[in-house]
């Protein structure tokens, strides 16, 4: 036991090493230690009521999330403007937007934060109506309220 | 029982190597090009893999509120590729019980974080095939996982060639 106990471990250093090298070499190289969480004030969050009901009057929602989690599930109507992809993605997004529009940005997760920085990017760029439904795509589907699928909205 | 050892390997190793390659690459449609489909000529999007960024998966680690969010990324870089290495090992029968011990490792910490994500009612997806995955925390990842570490643990210390 002794013995597989000390090759479990290779294994592990093996496995993280890969894992370490791979990031470093990667075009989607992430930092050794996490930013900080980007933390947006109280008065930018919306109930899930609220939001419902802005999502009823036809007000913009954006998915925040990356482009396949998008394609796996979104609330219906919404765009999908990736944070973490927001230079590639904004010009497709931005002929349907106004500064004086209302907009809801949502993720996934309590702890999710890309909706965070999408609307803190929207707001450089003087849309000033953003709004945020943290948890959105988990809170929308656990109401069971209307979602799709695809790479469009 | 040496069929059923050999199912047993496959089975958790082919698992854990799936879910650490949803991890680490993504798949991007690329195009459209012209191409001919069903007889007529159409649009058509080829899937293309490419390297996923390891920071999307550390933000499923941030949900569960576990850590300090500031391991969260080595923990996702180095995660995925410990699952990938012990399951491939594991399903080439490759040192079989070292990496039963990594993967059954592996699954114990699943089961404690999965736990106390459910008793402190954390609404959260499990994460554990990369950010697509759509398995919340709750009793079903509990089983799954749990059975798995059993299997694993079989592997481990029962498991006779």
């Amino acid at each position: 036991m002794a013995g597989s106990v000390q090759r479990a471990v290779l294994i592990i250093v093996v496995g993280a090493t890969l894992g370490l090298v791979v990031n470093a070499v990667s075009p989607k190289r992430a930092p050794w230690i996490a930013p900080p969480k980007v933390e947006a004030p109280p008065s930018d969050f919306i109930p899930l009521a609220d939001a419902k009901a802005l999502w009823q009057s036809g007000v913009f929602f954006l998915d925040a999330r990356a482009p396949a989690d998008y394609a796996n599930g979104h609330i219906a109507n919404s765009f999908n403007l990736p944070a973490e992809e927001f230079e590639p993605h904004y010009p497709q997004i931005a002929s349907m937007l106004t500064t004086d529009m209302n907009i809801v940005a949502y993720c996934d997760g309590l702890e999710c934060d890309l909706s965070h920085e999408l609307t803190a990017k929207l707001r450089q760029l003087g849309y000033g109506k953003v709004k945020i439904l943290q948890n959105g795509w988990t809170v929308w589907t656990n109401a069971a309220y209307a979602t799709t699928k695809g790479d469009q909205p | 029982m040496k069929k059923f050892n050999l199912i047993l390997r496959l089975i958790i190793g082919g698992w854990f190597l799936y879910f650490g390659l949803a991890k680490i690459v993504t798949t991007k449609p690329v195009g459209p090009w012209q191409m001919p489909v069903l007889g007529a000529v159409g649009p058509v999007h080829i899937p293309q893999m490419e390297l996923e960024s390891p920071a999307l998966f550390a933000k499923s680690i941030q949900n569960f509120r576990m850590v300090p969010r500031e391991t969260t990324n080595v923990m996702a870089m180095t995660m995925s590729w410990i699952e990938v290495v012990a399951g491939l090992m594991l399903m080439v029968g490759l040192w079989k019980r070292p990496s039963a011990l990594v993967i059954a490792f592996l699954l114990a910490i699943f089961l404690v974080a999965i736990g106390q994500a459910v008793y402190r009612d954390l609404n959260i997806n499990c994460g554990c095939a990369g950010t697509t995955d759509g398995r919340k925390v709750g009793a079903v990842a509990l089983i799954e996982d749990g059975l798995g570490f059993l299997a694993a643990l079989w592997l481990a210390f029962w498991y006779k060639d």
